[in-house]
């Protein structure tokens, strides 16, 4: 039975999980800088490591409303094809082996914006747990930056003008 | 028309941190920014690449000695206006004739206290501000 | 004034730690001297400024038995270093009873027990000062200790005939310090000679000895260390010529840098200027301007390469300390360890050598604490009981590697994991291989400040010297083998992108502007902006000026200043005034791209970190004043580059 390590965190009461390899280092986060005319799931950048990186705000990004940080707020930095980018959510404390038998795939019962991010579900005790695909994650964003629509980025995308100091 | 109101940089030059931290924790309510340097050259080089309105300098330093600071700094056109406090520890009688001959505009001993320090720093730039105006 | 003071307890505490353990040093060396008239200058001097600064420091946080004791050390070394008294045995004695009772006394300071009478010491220098000073001091003490020298060899057929040529006076000299440059000249007989410049310690006995031999000594800079003192010897010009070598302030280079930087914004004017001209010019003529344009901004690059590589420095600068360091550390915890140091002529960027001081005295101070065995565990495990460390540095291409080994224990992985999982930190499931070890030692929070850093005073761990690496765009690797040792090896760019930038706020956000793009910076009345023609204008030296307003730009949520401060960029027709609140500062920056496409959006070139953590981001003023010109009348910037 192969099983895999997943790192697993919260955002909006719900929990998903990330294969640990993908992410390179987890750490607390207190101000994002905002960058002007980002995506607007992006609150903006953070020096993690002497490294500047984009944060998407993973509640903006799965459509909830966003969420002053605070103390169990973390970042998530995670690596794909080259890039480093930082995933903001509501929590993240745990490692987990999940076997691999025990992931489902997500079924219809799945909707929402987080849905086509999905890779599967997987059950372990009696915890439901959203395993993501960062691949498609990060894709998805590549794809927003380039199609997205001009109303939104001249400003009403940001529904926001608070800094997150 | 042109800016003058920048925020003040004041650049503190001496080789033990510690004072330099007092020095700072005491001139904070100017709500300037601090410079540092922990040498001579250190502080010239930063006087050369910096806008600085303000020296507070040691004179028993590693690599030069503050007269030597002094006698380079006030030998330059550019740097003839500038305010130098001389901040150095007590008991060197002669070094404050020394010091104000070589160009230092005030001078203070160690031990100080942060008010002393305070209110002659906020003197020294009031009186460059008048003067540029 | 009392609660002022205890903020910087911990701070006194630790620099005077710090004096302390220069003053143990010193006088080790200084214990060889007795009864010498000549004393070496270098360590006198050392020791003065040690308790100079000592008593400066404990003067300010109140501490009169320290500061007293302090003084009364610091007369009788100034004595000594004037020649007016003789070091005795006596006195060596009476350095080492005051260096022991100003530690006692710090130490029941910061203990907070009852204060230590040194009266009686202070009293025993004085009468010291008195007894041993010499009316008519013979001989001052010799003040030519480790200093720069050029040192000339004329070599001749009857010089060679007895053995001494070249490479005979390089290794003499290598023998007595360190050869800084070497080169051939011509003298002013037409032959040919050779010239050394050394820091070393060479004494007139010396010289006269070698005199024979055809080597000719001139000091360059009396006592420092190479470089040091550049400034102070040569006022009007700061550049010391010694054979074919220049020595050249920093500030000097800084300010080539910036001749450079206005030489490209010209050029690049040129180019604008070149392309609205076109029209007006016969093709073959238009092509060759062009042509020559392009040429000059070839040039330019190479240029400013040079420049960059004119602030190269050896690294040796930062080995220079780690022997005394490690002589030190290993002393107070009872190892023996030799430092090897090989490749200190490798070039970096002076800015680099500042900044790795630190991570690398980090490494070395780790490696003598954890890494290295006491002199019995080590025989027991067959090893020669003195360790080594090794430290090295060679350049490959445009990145330079430094080296630091040791041949001790290696990392003990399964204690790294316990400690790891018992400070909280993820533990990758798994074995771990060196990439993990050096994640989970380098993880903050895994090393609290071990004794190490308490000698310093500063909770420097390894995330720091992580962190400061990759700050500087440099990676680390480790690799450990059990009972064989432990090497970390550091790469770091040769240079680094380094510009003068200007802070300026917006709204509640602070943006860095290259000063290279702005030409001059104005303040403007917010009642003097009038709209004109779609766009927003004020009057600038007789003449309307367009204006954007950052907060526009950027989409900052707007202040209600009446006044701004505006960067003029560009000249004539083509020139337009940034608003932003107010400027507040300038200062050098590191800058960092944003490369990825979530964040590569028009106007922002970058970002930078002011000390505190936290990103700023770079503007790109050209950029925006361009969009400005071009989209005249339209609010915002709104294209974002495509991703490819």
């Amino acid at each position: 039975m192969t099983t895999d390590n997943y790192i697993l965190f919260t955002v909006a009461g719900t929990s998903y999980a990330l294969p640990s390899q993908d992410v390179a280092h987890v750490e607390m986060v207190d101000q994002v800088t905002r960058v002007p005319n980002a995506p607007a799931f992006v609150d903006g950048v953070v020096f993690s490591r002497g490294q500047v990186v984009p944060a998407i705000n993973m509640r903006a990004r799965f459509g909830f409303e966003r969420a002053a940080l605070d103390v169990s707020s973390r970042l998530l930095v995670v690596q794909s094809k080259g890039r480093s980018v930082g995933l903001l959510v509501d929590s993240c404390r745990e490692f987990m082996n999940v076997p691999q038998s025990s992931i489902h795939p997500p079924g219809e019962a799945l909707s929402g914006l987080s849905a086509q991010y999905v890779d599967g579900m997987a059950s372990v005790g009696n915890r439901l747990i959203v395993v993501l695909s960062l691949e498609r994650l990060l894709g998805s964003t590549e794809h927003a930056v380039a199609t997205r629509p001009r109303e939104q980025a001249s400003g009403e995308g940001h529904g926001y003008t608070e800094t997150r100091n | 028309m042109l800016a003058r109101r920048f925020m003040s940089h004041i650049l503190i030059v001496d080789d033990s941190q510690t004072i330099r931290r007092m020095v700072k924790a005491s001139l904070a309510p100017l709500g300037v920014e601090f410079i540092e340097a922990s040498s001579g050259l250190e502080a010239i080089e930063r006087l050369a690449v910096g806008s600085i309105q303000l020296m507070v300098l040691d004179l028993n330093m590693p690599d030069m000695h503050g007269l030597e600071v002094l006698g380079f700094v006030r030998a330059n056109q550019k740097f003839q206006q500038l305010p130098i406090l001389v901040l150095t520890t007590r008991d060197d009688a002669a070094s404050r004739t020394a010091a104000m001959q070589a160009g230092a505009t005030a001078y203070l001993t160690k031990p100080f206290t942060p008010q002393t320090l305070l209110g002659e720093a906020r003197g020294l730039l009031e009186r460059t501000v008048e003067g540029t105006r | 004034m009392t609660d002022f003071l205890d903020n910087f307890l911990d701070d006194y505490f630790a620099e005077a730690e710090e004096h302390l353990a220069v003053i143990r040093r010193a006088l080790l060396t200084l214990e060889h001297s007795v009864g010498q008239r000549r004393i070496d200058g270098g360590v006198l001097e050392e020791l003065f400024r040690s308790f100079h600064s000592l008593k400066g420091i404990a003067g300010m946080v109140d501490h009169r038995e320290t500061e007293a004791l302090a003084h009364e050390l610091e007369s009788y070394l100034r004595a000594l270093r004037e020649g007016d008294v003789i070091l005795t045995t006596g006195g060596m004695d009476l350095l080492i009873k005051g260096a022991g009772a100003l530690e006692a006394s710090i130490a029941a300071r910061r203990a907070k027990g009852p204060a230590r009478d040194t009266g009686v010491v202070v009293e025993e220098i004085q009468s010291l000062i008195t007894r041993d000073g010499t009316s008519q001091p013979a001989a001052k003490p010799e003040s030519r200790g480790r200093g720069n020298w050029l040192c000339t060899f004329t070599p001749s057929p009857a010089l060679i005939a007895r053995g001494v040529n070249v490479d005979v006076v390089r290794s003499r000299l290598r023998e007595i310090g360190e050869i800084i440059t070497a080169a051939p000249m011509v003298n002013a007989q037409g032959s040919v000679a050779f010239q050394f410049e050394v820091s070393a310690a060479v004494s007139d006995e010396l010289i006269e000895r070698w005199q024979p031999d055809g080597l000719h000594f001139t000091p360059i800079a009396p006592g420092g260390a190479p470089g040091a003192r550049a400034g102070a010897d040569d006022r009007s010009g700061s550049i010391l010529s010694s054979g074919h070598y220049v020595r050249v302030d920093l500030a000097r280079l800084d300010e080539l840098m910036r001749m450079i930087g206005n030489l490209v914004i010209l050029r690049s004017r040129l180019t604008d200027t070149l392309a609205r001209s076109e029209r007006h010019m016969p093709p073959g003529q238009y092509r060759e301007v062009q042509d020559d344009a392009e040429a000059i901004e070839r040039e330019l690059r190479e240029l400013r390469e040079g420049v960059m590589r004119i602030r190269l420095v050896p690294v040796g600068e930062i080995f220079r300390r780690m022997p005394f360091v490690v002589r030190d550390l290993a002393r107070d915890s009872g190892r023996s360890v030799n430092v090897v140091l090989s490749g200190q002529d490798t070039k970096i960027d002076k800015f680099l050598v500042e900044r790795m001081m630190d991570p690398v005295l980090h490494l070395v101070r780790n490696a003598v604490s954890h890494g290295i065995e006491t002199p019995v565990e080590r025989g027991a495990a067959g090893k020669p009981p003195a360790a080594t460390i090794r430290l090295s540095a060679s350049a490959s291409g445009e990145t330079v590697v430094i080296e630091i080994a040791d041949d001790g224990r290696g990392i003990d992985v399964d204690k790294v994991t316990a400690r790891a999982k018992q400070a909280g930190l993820p533990v990758p499931s798994g074995t771990i291989d060196a990439v993990a070890l050096l994640e989970l030692i380098s993880a903050p929070g895994f090393s609290t400040r071990d004794a190490s850093d308490r000698v310093s005073g500063r909770g420097f761990g390894m995330n720091v010297v992580r962190e400061t690496l990759q700050e500087l765009g440099g990676t680390m690797q480790v690799e450990t083998h059990p009972g064989e040792g432990t090497r970390f090896i550091i790469e770091l760019p040769l240079t680094l992108a380094i510009a003068a930038a200007m802070l300026a706020r917006v709204g509640d956000q602070i943006f860095a502007v290259p000063q290279a793009a702005v030409r001059e910076v104005a303040e403007f009345e917010a009642a003097s902006i009038r709209a004109m023609q779609g766009a927003e204008v004020v009057e600038f030296r007789g003449a309307p000026l367009p204006v954007v307003r950052l907060s526009t730009a950027l989409n900052v949520a707007p202040s209600d200043a009446t006044r701004f401060h505006a960067f003029i960029i560009g000249s004539g027709a083509a020139a337009v005034g940034l608003l932003v609140d107010r400027i507040v500062g300038h200062r050098e920056i590191v800058v960092r791209t944003t490369a990825d496409p979530l964040i590569r959006v028009e106007g922002v070139s970058g970002a930078t970190d002011l000390g505190d953590g936290r990103a700023v981001l770079i503007l790109d003023a050209g950029a925006i004043a361009r969009q400005a010109r071009d989209r005249h009348g339209r609010r915002g910037l709104t294209v974002v580059r495509g991703i490819a």
